[in-house]
């Protein structure tokens, strides 16, 4: 038989191991094409025309080329240990080490070239689909004609012979270093030695957690005015990566061995079946595990957060307009509004529509403002504010000497820090009126072109009139009413929109359309938005791979145990308990602290990106759980296969 | 009193086409308190017949009852709750668990019957002594020669009282001192606890410290021999006469 076919024998016989390592290859090479066309695309230049974008865009293709490194090199480990008894087999009679080194990388040459044009394909596809919902999600104009681009195409290949040149080095590697004898065992090699646990493991752990907690507290700092400049800033970050990664490093060694030997101390050598599969396996393979949650963790936390920044400002992106223009269609004059509404009932779309009086004023509010205003240049001692009266707000009724604020998002609050209650004084030319503030209110009332930003205060009729008779003209805008026209239920917004932006009141400030406030808002963000987006499901399913990876190659290895459990009179539903509750360490630990670790890094900078963090952050959050919960069940499915046959 | 009787068991693997038969009808019983040896050749089925004795694997046609329950027709899960409480395994490779202490390894059996803490510790101390393994205790099982792991293997059979323990050539990977060091003990163990041990050997000396052999051949049972009152060593001179007639190749005539 000629070297050739025996390559080509044997990856027929080892399809079985292949498939892993060809699932692991066309999805890497289907995402970093299907980006990296994207990157290319000249229909996406609209986007990433600007400076900042391009250089998001390449920074963000470098973290893509490392991850899908990683996780190659990871697949390529498993697959070779696989086949460790084959080389040896080879090695024994006869081959020399540098002809079975030409034959793996024969195959993997095959396989890898293979995988590579179908991933190629894929990714177009891929990418095709994406344009779309880019598209569809920013509101850029335009075809989604996808080109099949040779830049593209020529940059996938050099990043992955790359690739395929660092995995080749590692298995030639792999192979010099072994015998002939140590191949055939490398599956039952035990991966560390236990050892009784130490004083250094105990600091290590405390160590772990107080650099987790020093990361967080300078991550609640950044953007508090105690960094300045861009390379402190900068500096900080590293720093605080830095110490939140070593430290979830130094607290999975630590702090997780040392937490399982108490309780393992305390069972007395009495261990139930729980225990034995997954306490005893946790720690026995803690030394490997450290390094591998702490890269879960951290991809998870760099992917629910990169996930949440980006859905927070596709979210704010709506609340934002909604804050700007409250109603469909906000006018500043009575002329205009009834201009459009003609125009709207040629068209036959119904509507309804409310007039609301305010007036400015200058509003004392120093009391109720939290200490950290100092950074925002304004003192807010005397702040000129729209007022608006009770009577035009539906959900808000205060008494005379009460003033509810209105209007809030979650970044006004975090600038301003209101208190929740406290002194006012609303000042006209002839007094001061005293009001007790009562706190704000999320209900959007006027737009931002008659409260620059700030809430609305409301005030009881009375006093409202009595602040209108003696109002300081210098504060007053050209209008002192907005009329707020509201669709029918069912009406379209677009072509609303469309007759608006036709006409000519469109073009007078004030005179604004929520529809196309939202548009733009969507398309300021929609960029960033995207490539957060791709990056963090990246991310995910990366993550839910390796660990997936990991979890088959450890069922594989502890077969042995399974039968021997099983021989004792163990059923097949303890011992899949048994793998459940290790399972929910294995994907649970590094979920819940990679969310933890993510909430941090969101309330650090979210307001850069939206106005709304809350219910966005919970929602990828609760999102992210569910898709990551997917792979731990395959893993225990997969388990479950290995139990059955293990007797 | 018969502790295990098994009639007519046959057992073949493959399918229809390709039968390869290995126990072709075995008639076998074992009285309470017995050690019995199961010899043969290697292919002659001993180790195959262990397993369907012990419910490990499945007989094609025939009965087996222990202890008065029969087993052939029982489900799964029926079958492991059987093991749990009647029976105890030592194996040739050990088979122990690298993650757990030597003390956890011999206390699994109990923890499945959920037997207290307390009465395990007893258990434990009573058996370690008996098999002089008390002070590695809490060590792991690379850390122990293969002689004290193959006596944790059988402290771990010992240790919830089995009706029947099956042994599957437990000195085959010991050197000789080890080796008959836990036949020693194993015979000490069969006599103070009345254990029954069911073993199976390719060694006649390992054969010898039992007080019955059954022979096997090509899947049939070849022949018995009993102890009786006779010493070891003339036991074990029966067993090799025997053996060299057994032979393990069939010459054409």
């Amino acid at each position: 038989m000629t070297i050739n076919q025996l390559i080509f024998r044997n990856m027929k016989k080892n399809l079985t191991n292949y498939y892993l390592y060809v699932f692991a290859l066309v999805f890497s090479v289907a995402l970093y094409f299907s980006f990296v066309t994207l990157q290319y695309d000249p229909s996406m230049n609209e986007a990433t025309g600007t400076i900042r974008g391009a250089a998001a865009l390449r920074a963000a293709s470098i973290l893509l080329v490392s991850i899908v490194a990683v996780f190659l090199i990871y697949a390529n480990n498993l697959f070779i240990k696989r086949r460790s008894k084959e080389i040896g087999l080879l090695q024994l009679i006869g081959m020399t080490k540098q002809r079975i080194f030409h034959i793996l990388s024969a195959e993997n040459l095959i396989l890898y070239f293979g995988s590579l044009v179908i991933g190629i394909a894929l990714g177009f596809s891929i990418s095709k689909l994406m344009t779309m919902i880019v598209f569809k999600v920013t509101g850029v104009e335009g075809v989604a004609s996808l080109n099949f681009s040779s830049e593209a195409l020529v940059q996938t290949l050099l990043v992955f012979v790359g690739v395929y040149g660092l995995i080749m080095l590692l298995n030639y590697i792999f192979i010099k270093r072994q015998t002939i004898l140590s191949l055939f065992h490398v599956k039952q090699k035990t991966e560390s030695r236990v050892r009784k646990i130490s004083i250094i493991e105990i600091v290590m752990g405390i160590l772990g957690l107080g650099l987790i907690g020093t990361g967080y507290y300078v991550s609640s700092k950044l953007f508090d005015g105690d960094f300045i400049s861009i390379n402190s800033l900068f500096a900080a970050m590293i720093f605080i990566l830095a110490s939140v990664i070593i430290g979830t490093y130094f607290f999975y060694k630590g702090s997780v061995r040392f937490v399982s030997n108490m309780i393992r101390k305390n069972k007395a050598g009495y261990l139930n079946v729980n225990e034995v599969l997954s306490l005893s396996s946790i720690m026995f393979r803690m030394k490997s595990n450290a390094l591998l949650l702490t890269i879960i963790t951290t991809v998870s936390a760099l992917a629910i957060g990169l996930l949440s920044l980006s859905y927070i400002s596709y979210y704010s992106a709506e609340k934002t307009a909604e804050g700007e223009a409250p109603d469909d269609f906000t006018f500043v004059s009575t002329e205009d509004a009834v201009e459009f509404g003609d125009a709207l009932s040629e068209q036959g779309i119904g509507y309804s529509d409310q007039t609301t009086d305010l007036v400015r004023a200058e509003v004392y509010i120093e009391d109720i403002v939290g200490a950290d205003m100092g950074n925002l240049n304004f003192d807010g001692s005397w702040t000129s504010m729209a007022i608006v009266s009770d009577e035009s707000v539906e959900d808000i009724d205060v008494s005379e000497n009460e003033t509810k604020f209105a209007g809030y998002n979650d970044a006004m609050n975090k600038l301003m820090n209101l208190a929740d209650s406290g002194e006012i004084k609303i000042r006209g030319s002839d007094e001061e009126i005293e009001q007790e503030y009562t706190g704000i209110s999320k209900i959007d009332v006027l737009p931002t072109f008659f409260t620059y930003g700030l809430p609305t205060a409301v005030v009881d009729d009375s006093v409202f009139e009595r602040i209108e008779s003696q109002a300081d003209p210098d504060l007053q805008i050209q209008s002192s009413k907005f009329i707020g026209l509201t669709l029918e239920e069912g009406a379209s917004k677009e072509e609303a929109d469309e007759i608006f932006q036709s006409m000519e009141v469109s073009e007078k400030a004030g005179n604004t359309s929520q529809y196309a406030s939202t548009q733009f808002q969507k398309q300021n963000m929609g960029l960033i938005m995207f490539i957060v987006g791709f990056l963090g499901l990246t991310f995910l399913i990366t993550s839910g791979c390796i660990l997936y990876f990991k979890q088959m190659d450890e069922g594989d290895e502890e077969q042995p145990s399974y039968t021997i459990l099983r021989k004792l009179g163990y059923t097949r539903k303890d011992l899949v308990r048994g793998i459940q509750s290790k399972q929910v360490f294995n994907f649970g630990i590094p979920l819940i602290i990679g969310l933890i670790h993510s909430y941090f890094a969101v309330q650090s900078g979210w307001f850069l990106f939206g106005t709304e963090v809350w219910t966005p952050m919970l929602i990828v959050m609760g999102v992210y759980t569910a898709l990551y919960s997917i792979f731990g069940l395959l893993s225990v499915l997969y388990y479950k296969k290995v139990i059955r046959e293990a007797l | 009193m018969n502790i295990l009787e098994a009639k007519k068991i046959h057992k073949s693997y493959g399918n229809k086409f390709m039968k390869q038969e290995v126990l072709k009808g075995i008639d076998i019983s074992i009285e309470k308190g017995e050690f019995v040896t199961i010899m043969g050749a290697s292919g002659s089925g001993k180790t195959t017949l262990l397993n369907v004795l012990s419910t490990i694997d499945r007989v094609s046609h025939g009965t087996i009852r222990i202890e008065e329950k029969e087993l052939t027709g029982q489900k799964e899960k029926q079958l492991a709750e059987f093991r749990k409480h009647h029976l105890g395994f030592i194996f040739q490779e050990y088979n122990l668990l690298d993650t757990l202490t030597v003390k956890e390894n011999i206390l699994l059996p109990l923890s499945i019957t959920k037997a207290s803490k307390k009465e395990a510790n007893v258990k434990f101390h009573a058996v370690a002594v008996e098999l002089g393994i008390e002070d590695i205790a809490e060590k792991y099982p690379h850390e122990i020669s293969g002689g004290q792991k193959q006596r944790t293997s059988a402290a771990r059979a010992f240790i919830h009282e089995p009706g029947i323990i099956f042994a599957d050539e437990p000195t085959g990977a010991l050197d000789s001192k080890s080796a008959s060091d836990l036949l020693g003990k194993l015979s000490d163990l069969n006599e103070k606890r009345e254990a029954t041990i069911v073993m199976v050997s390719h060694d006649p000396v390992a054969a010898s410290y039992s007080s019955r052999v059954v022979f096997i051949k090509d899947g049939h049972i070849y022949t018995q021999l009993n102890k009786g009152g006779q010493s070891r060593q003339a036991f074990l001179k029966d067993i090799m006469k025997t053996q060299g007639v057994l032979g393990g190749v069939q010459y054409d005539h």
